[in-house]
């Protein structure tokens, strides 16, 4: 290297400038607002329309399950709540999937935490799951069988396990989706079957009870279950099953956090 | 004091002989072992840039200009070598694809300014002032996905510009823009300059390097080949290509 003096004299050192990252809050919020926006139009309307989804699938399984569970009291009440369950998971889990390739345009602009991108493309299935959640409650409530205050403590403690679940999935797929393009596809088809795999349409208790342990283990299936006995039948789960579903939780989060760790560095390069 | 330190540098990118991007290719692909081909595009950079200093960066295309201004901003990570950087960098690289389509003017500037590392407030108090320089105040609440290329370029280089940290890292800079814009920009670029802010900046044009930097480098074969005033640089450059010299300006 050719070492030669430079010609300017010292200059002032310009004043405090923002850091990326130093206000993480504002960043928050405005992924929020903006994902809100594009996907509803920023309308009110455009939000009823995609509650209205879970809603007509409910219409026409109702239509013809109904008859075939006749037997079952709960059914209704069972199929629409497992329904807006299953239709929080299959939303997160494919937009967070997706969301650093979506967002992957953010990445060049600054280095700042890339988690961010991925955890807050979840935030619109949290909104529709929140607002039925109320709606669901309330209904129950009217309907003379308000689920009790534990009751509804635990639905609430479900509600964040499933979410912590689709965190960890969506931090691990975003980074494995830069490398392996058709994962999503992948993922599309196994989603597909696990609407099945989980006990939405059909109760638990047409399955042989030995293959119950396998269906537990796809996630929907215990939150669904759970929920159902706190809010309908108004019965708690055993402690066991408490221990299940958080050490699933846990397993998938930091399965989840391992993997983006590992990748996520190197995010940018395979955009 | 230098406030960027490149310490033997180096970043290769593995291009695969046989390209497998999907599950599918990798499943069906398990019987033929994967090759790759290394790519050596960073092979030992030693490189100081003082606080205050403006360093111009010229080579050929593809000798690894862009990557090294990623590695200097935090983008990229290098297989080898040491980077040591003492102040917050402020990036504007690859303009035209850091938008949202389906997003106005406005809330792209909220995106773009909450990641750079603005408050809201800030944000707020800035917008006017941000499409003013853009002179795109009637294109506020149009979506990006209806802007034209060099407008969508002016908005980006007004965002960053109002973002600024202490160092400023531009690729390819002055080449969008109309005219106007252009010298709006050089404008802008000097106070910035002239404020104390450290600049990188690559570029193609012998001018451009020889009239904003105070010291250039050439980078070639994956190594800082040539390190020196910008106007040498900027001839050696254009000897490089095999072009005549033309006469150079000195900075202003
Ligand atoms: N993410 C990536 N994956 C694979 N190869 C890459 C990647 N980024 C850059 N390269 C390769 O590295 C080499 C250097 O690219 P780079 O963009 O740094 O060149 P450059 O000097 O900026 O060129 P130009 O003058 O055209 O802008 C090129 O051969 C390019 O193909
Ligand atoms: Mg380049």
């Amino acid at each position: 290297m050719i070492a030669f003096p430079i010609s300017a004299a010292p200059r002032p050192v310009p004043a405090r400038r923002p850091r990326p990252g130093a206000h993480p809050l504002g960043l928050v919020w405005t992924l929020v607002r903006t994902d809100f926006k594009v996907r509803y139009h920023g309308t009110v309307a455009g939000f009823l329309w995609a509650l209205l989804k879970p809603f007509t699938m409910f219409v026409v399984l109702l239509g013809v399950f109904s008859f075939v569970f006749a037997s079952d009291r709960h059914y209704k009440i069972n199929l629409i709540v497992a329904l807006f369950l299953w239709d929080f998971f299959a939303e997160a889990t494919k937009v967070g999937l997706t969301s650093l390739h979506a967002k992957g345009y953010l990445l060049t602009k600054a280095r700042f935490p890339s988690w961010i991108l991925v955890v807050t493309s979840v935030s619109n299935a949290v909104i529709t799951l929140g607002v039925f959640s109320v709606v669901i409650v309330a209904f129950l409530g009217l309907a003379g069988r308000p689920p009790s205050l534990a009751g509804l403590g635990f639905f609430i403690l479900y509600l964040g396990q499933y979410l912590l679940m689709v965190v960890g999935f969506s931090l691990a797929t975003s980074v494995l989706f830069l490398r392996y393009r058709d994962l999503n596809q992948v993922w599309e088809v196994v989603s597909q079957a696990g609407f099945f795999v989980a006990p939405i349409i059909y109760p638990l208790g047409i399955l042989p009870e030995r293959l119950h342990f396998y269906l537990y283990v796809w996630p929907p299936t215990p939150v669904i279950q759970f929920s159902r006995m706190v809010l309908v039948d108004g019965v708690l789960p055993s402690t066991r099953a408490h221990l299940f579903l958080a050490g699933v939780t846990a397993v998938t989060l930091a399965a989840g956090i391992l993997i983006f760790r590992r990748h996520a560095p190197r995010a940018a390069e395979y955009l | 004091m230098a406030i960027v330190s490149l310490r033997g540098i180096g970043k290769s990118f593995r291009i695969p002989s046989v390209r497998r991007d999907t599950v599918r290719e990798h499943v069906f692909g398990l019987l033929h072992p994967r090759r790759f081909e290394e790519l050596r595009v960073l092979d030992g950079v030693d490189l100081d840039v003082r606080a205050g200093e403006t360093l111009g960066i010229m080579g050929r295309n593809g000798s690894g200009k862009s990557t090294l201004l990623k590695i200097v901003s935090g983008i990229y990570q290098p297989d080898r070598g040491e980077v040591r950087v003492a102040a917050a960098v402020t990036p504007i690289l690859e303009l035209g694809v850091g938008w949202n389509p389906e997003l106005n003017a406005i809330d792209n500037i909220y995106l773009i300014g909450s990641v750079m590392g603005l408050a809201l407030s800030e944000i707020r108090s800035a917008i006017d002032e941000i499409l003013s320089f853009a002179d795109l105040e009637r294109f506020a609440n149009l979506e990006l996905r209806h802007y034209s290329s060099g407008m969508a370029a002016r908005l980006a280089y007004s965002v960053a510009f109002k973002a600024v940290r202490e160092i400023l890292v531009l690729d390819e800079i002055f080449a969008v823009g109309d005219a106007g814009f252009r010298a709006r920009c050089h404008q802008r670029y000097r106070e910035l300059s002239a404020a104390g802010h450290t600049v990188i900046l690559v570029s193609h044009e012998p001018y451009t390097i020889a009239s904003f930097c105070h010291r250039a480098v050439l980078l070639e074969g994956g190594r800082i080949a040539m390190d020196d005033r910008a106007e040498r640089v900027a001839e050696a450059y254009l000897r490089l290509l095999g072009g005549a010299a033309p006469a150079v300006p000195a900075p202003a």
